[in-house]
């Protein structure tokens, strides 16, 4: 790995070379040969069912049927005007707000705490990073009887501090914050780690110099370290965001959407809609949608955030 | 240069990129379905089964109700000892919703299971989708013996004059109660003849602190089954036919009374997660849960249990039934609807009905096997089997807008948590289930009928 | 305006961290052998000598929190998959399990085929991540050594299906796949979510990076295309390789969604959809079964991630550190 560092002739800047006296039309087969079946894969199975989604979506389509009658925008006006339409769009709202932004926060204290030199910390980096590489699906089950009301250790130890617990299971804004929290307690740990390796890049001489300067602590943290974290700050803000959005397999263990669809995110609903309720032109209306937002979101992010950021 | 040289293409690499490429195109030119063409239901046809072989293999798609794949089990290692035909039990859910989506999702495909699982509540959209077959004829040819069906079991799964599928794992909602709390609380040994008289025990209940007189469950094809009981008890209903009737004052009073007993007197509550393992920890003293759960209740609970009737309301008593039937499915070929036919047949006759019932406590569906030896020996040992089978003379038919509207049970369900939970006012929770209810049968079942 | 002298603050350390990208794949190796060195602690003076003591002591507080945080629901979980259905339901909750005989797993076993499930994994992991780390590494090296007039829209359709979810699309996909008979098959399992979006943008990335000497003596040695590929790129790539395969890996492991809507024989299913059996609605969930299956399923991948952490924290931060 370390000759990848010093080279200063790169392969791209050399890629000319390789190029000499070939015919055209064999080296674009031979790029189709390599790049084209991975191409053809993203092309039968992104690509094309991206466009047929845009076309179901104006079909009234039971998905247990083989015929479906075409509607026009019928489905997303229905989605627009459905009474349940607020509460899903702010439950995904508060979730993808809850487990971005929360994320970040907890997983950059995180990566303080594990950047200082305290005994056991490789330890903990470890502790902390093993729920990420877990199945949702265990997680969102074993968590379910952690938070059980009656039987779980959640309401047990609030009740010995004398808190009431919330009720987790009935009531749709504590089911909210519940999968919230599993969701953190699974995936803090790789936004903590990502922001100690970059914190991990940048700390050793930076930061000395600065406390020689007779910085002080939090000082440095502001002017200095933060910026630095602004393109780690970015890349998670990226791609954490597109993970919260799709984030399907902890609520269909916990929640199943419920109670009163305080948990059905709009990637719950298109599932739901798609293949419990079987409408699968509404669910395909639904999934443009979010596909919309995505995209709206993402290039905000590149124009407005790396613009802060000074990539 | 070797770069060149290095790399000559051949025809049997371009002969490969093309087929690629053709690959791509063919892949990308199927899915979806037809538009416009003709939906609904699958027309009874005149087949003559008599000229046809059985299948020699079928596919059956069940959620094993009441725990009870041990016993399917056996049965298919019966029929395969009688007839030479293998039936292949296959898990598709864990309940019969997951079931129905699985069924549904796997419409048109290969992979469509010659039996399957058809609860109250999903039935009749596989019908409407053209999923299922009309069952009459082929119930004839093979001598179903329908007429020994409970009637109103049978009667269920009948529309249009045919039926499309036999009842299987029948069940009704029962009154459960912990026998040692009501000893504690110096009440009779029986449960509650009326919500009135519940209404006058339940204090006596309530004075053990950490035990909720009464334990509901909440989701969908639960909370919407059982509230038919106080709902009808007061005369109300959901729907006549197809017109929606939440907004009468019966259904409000139902609904009402539902409130005062968990927000008012504070002597019902909606267990968390479980309702079935809260009554058998003894944390609620009595509950309702179908029969079908009555094994695994008397084998999880530490006390002594009890059943009776449904209490009944003002008007009388009023019960529900529920479970599961078994349908065949339409697009197969008449070889393997007539196994599946032969397998419905040997899955409801009179002996395994009574072995499949004495196991998990769901319902008797024929009359022989009621009244028969088998079940007699079970009713003996545990009379709370027998509780069931009497209530069925109380039960009635359920109301279309739950049952055979898509997403009607749904929508209950979620007015009727709204009610239960956060206290909504029935009449607004109501409204917004009924308008959702009528705009789906327009849009999903009208045309179809 | 401070903007002006944020940009120099972000501009100077620009090389630094460009250079640690080359070494995006041991960026994180190191910390753990620098943690545990007892000596290299006490250099630190950034906290000043007087505080350093409480600071210290709160830092290990919160440590010991976070820990705690972390491990409390997975001991909760393996003590529960020892208890009796009494012992589970049961007020005021009961932390030990009076005896530590395995039924609970004994169950789990019996009632579903973990074998299979277990198997159904290991065949679509190890499939499903060889093929796509090995389109992954074509594509890359057609998008950075071949010529094609249109390589760089060629790559920007791979990278943008990042932003497509697979879920938006699952509709019209599962319709596909159940079409041409592949449900309930590994096919159906595998190949939807084959195509690799996320390696071809990091081997780019990383080939970008490699010393052109090697190709040029490997093309002088008369190799083709995937000679050259195969026998000299990927082996001096086998960090980042390795580092992605892991990632990928653990994403095949987990993936609930799709397996969920394609398959529904047990035989067929893997771990993630096969463990939700266990969840019975009809009667009574056994937690005490359900746990000793979620053991079943997390306790192998917890080993593993201990035994090879160092690779799979590189694995997790070449991604950001070369993006």
């Amino acid at each position: 790995m370390a000759t990848a560092i010093d080279v200063r002739r790169r392969a791209a800047d050399t890629a000319p070379t390789l190029r000499r006296r070939r015919k055209p039309w064999k080296s674009w087969l031979l790029f189709l040969l390599f790049a084209g079946p991975n191409l053809a894969l993203l092309l039968v199975f992104t690509y094309k069912p991206l466009l047929q989604s845009f076309y179901y979506s104006t079909l009234q389509w039971n998905i247990g049927s083989a015929a479906a009658m075409p509607v026009g925008l019928a489905n997303y006006v229905d989605w627009f005007t459905d009474p349940s339409t607020p509460r899903v769009a702010g439950v995904t709202l508060v979730f993808t707000v809850a487990t971005v932004g929360g994320g970040m926060v907890i997983g950059l204290a995180l990566a303080l705490l594990l950047n200082r030199k305290l005994a056991g910390r490789g330890l903990a980096r470890t502790v902390v990073v093993a729920p990420y590489v877990l199945s949702g699906v265990a997680v969102g089950l074993l968590w379910l009887f952690v938070f059980d009301p009656n039987f779980g250790i959640t309401s047990a130890l609030l009740n010995a501090v004398g808190i009431a617990s919330p009720d987790w299971y009935n009531d749709p804004g504590a089911a909210l914050w519940m999968v919230i929290i599993v969701y953190l307690w699974k995936n803090v740990g790789y936004v903590a780690l990502i922001y100690l390796a970059a914190l991990q890049a940048v700390s050793r001489d930076l930061l000395d110099a600065a406390s020689l300067d007779g910085a002080s602590a939090a000082r440095t943290f502001k002017d200095i370290v933060l910026p630095l974290l602004g393109p780690t700050t970015f890349f998670l803000a990226v791609t954490t965001l597109l993970s919260s959005l799709q984030s399907f397999d902890i609520i269909r263990a916990m929640t199943q959407g419920g109670p009163l669809e305080g948990t059905t995110t709009m990637m719950y609903q298109i599932y739901q809609e798609g293949f419990q309720t079987g409408r699968a032109g509404y669910s395909s209306a639904v999934a443009t949608i979010l596909f919309a937002v995505l995209l709206i979101v993402t290039f905000v992010q590149m124009r407005y955030i790396q613009k802060k950021v000074h990539y | 240069m070797s770069a060149t040289k290095s790399f000559t293409i051949n025809r049997r690499q371009i002969l490969q990129l093309g087929a690629l490429l053709g690959g791509t195109a063919a892949l990308a030119a199927c899915g979806g379905p037809s538009i416009g063409a003709a939906g609904g239901a699958v027309q009874a046809t005149d087949r003559d089964w008599s000229g046809i072989t059985p299948a020699k293999e079928i596919t059956w798609w069940s959620n094993h109700p009441g725990a009870s794949r041990p016993v399917e089990e056996e049965i298919i290692r019966k029929f395969r000892e009688a007839h030479g035909i293998k039936v292949n039990l296959v898990t598709a859910g864990a309940n019969y919703d997951e079931v129905a989506q699985k069924f549904q999702a796997a419409a048109g495909t290969d992979n469509v299971p010659e039996l399957v699982g058809a609860s109250d509540v999903w039935w009749f959209r596989y019908m409407i989708n053209g999923q299922i077959l009309p069952l009459d004829q082929l119930a004839d040819h093979l001598e179903f013996d329908a007429a020994d069906f409970n009637t109103t079991l049978y009667n269920d799964y009948e529309y249009n004059n045919s039926h499309w599928a036999v009842p299987y794992a029948r069940s009704t909602p029962l009154f459960y109660y912990n026998k040692d709390a009501f000893k504690k609380a110096g009440l009779p040994d029986r449960a509650p003849k009326t919500w009135d008289e519940f209404d006058e025990w339940a204090p006596k209940l309530a004075d053990k602190p950490g035990l909720m007189p009464l334990g509901l469950g909440k989701g969908t094809s639960w909370i919407a089954w059982w509230f038919c009981n106080m709902l009808w008890g007061r005369g109300g209903a959901y729907s006549e036919e197809w017109t929606m009737t939440l907004d009468t004052p019966e259904a409000l009073a139902a609904a009402e009374y539902l409130q005062r007993l968990v927000f008012d007197d504070k002597v019902a509550a909606i267990a968390a997660t479980d309702y079935v393992a809260d009554f058998g920890a003894g944390l609620s003293a009595t509950t309702l849960a179908s029969t079908g759960s009555l094994s695994g209740i008397l084998e999880a609970a530490k006390f002594e249990v009890g059943t009776g009737f449904l209490p009944e309301g003002p008007r009388g008593a009023a019960c529900p039934t529920g479970g599961t039937g078994v349908a065949i499915a339409a697009d197969k070929t008449p070889e393997q609807q007539l196994a599946a036919g032969m397998f419905l047949k040997f899955l409801t006759n009179s002996e395994n009905t009574a072995y499949f019932s004495s196991n998990t406590g769901y319902m008797p569906v024929r009359t022989s096997a009621r009244d028969g030896d088998i079940m007699a020996d079970v009713y003996r040992k545990q009379p709370q089997f027998r509780t069931a089978v009497d209530q069925l003379e109380t039960t009635r038919v359920q109301d279309w807008g739950r049952v055979f509207v898509p997403n009607g049970d749904k929508e209950l369900t979620t007015a009727l948590e709204k009610i239960v939970l956060q206290q909504a006012d029935p009449a607004s929770a109501f409204k917004v289930a009924s308008d959702a209810i009528t705009k789906s049968f327009e849009q999903n079942v009208k045309s179809y009928l | 305006m401070s903007a002006p002298a944020q940009t120099r603050v972000s501009g100077t350390p620009q090389p630094t961290s460009a250079a640690a990208d080359g070494s995006g794949g041991m960026a994180a190796g190191p910390a753990p052998a620098a943690a545990l060195a007892p000596g290299h602690g006490r250099e630190r003076t950034a906290d000043g000598p007087r505080r350093r003591r409480p600071a210290n002591a709160g830092g290990y507080l919160s440590l010991l929190l976070a820990v705690a945080v972390m491990v409390l629901p997975l001991v909760w979980m393996l003590l529960a998959s020892f208890k009796d259905r009494d012992e589970i339901y049961t007020i005021p909750i009961q932390w030990l399990p009076s005896s530590y005989d395995l039924s609970n797993y004994a169950d789990a076993l019996a009632t579903v085929p973990f074998d299979s499930f277990f198997l159904n994994s290991a065949i679509t992991t190890i499939v499903g991540a060889g093929l796509k780390i090995t389109l992954g590494l074509t594509t890359a090296y057609a998008v950075v050594f071949l010529d094609f007039p249109f390589k760089n829209v060629v790559f920007g359709i791979v990278v943008f299906a990042l932003l497509v979810p697979q879920q938006i699309v699952i509709i019209p996909n599962y319709t596909l796949v159940a079409e041409l008979g592949w449900l309930n098959t590994d096919q159906g399992l595998i190949i939807p979510g084959l195509a690799s979006a996320f390696g071809t943008f990091l081997f780019r990335q990383h080939f970008l990076t490699l010393p052109v000497s090697i190709l040029e003596a490997a093309a002088l040695d008369g190799a083709g295309h995937f000679r050259r590929l195969f026998r000299f790129v990927v082996p001096i790539s086998a960090p980042t390789i390795a580092a992605v395969a892991l990632v990928s890996i653990v994403s095949e492991w987990n993936e609930y969604l799709w397996p969920l809507l394609v398959v529904d024989r047990a035989e067929m299913m893997t771990l993630p959809v096969g463990l939700t059996l266990l969840q019975n609605n009809d009667g009574v969930t056994n937690w005490g079964v359900l746990m000793a299956g979620t053991v079943l399923v997390t306790a192998p991948v917890l080993i593993a991630f201990f035994a090879l952490q160092t690779r799979i924290v590189a694995g997790l931060t070449t991604g950001a550190v070369t993006g």
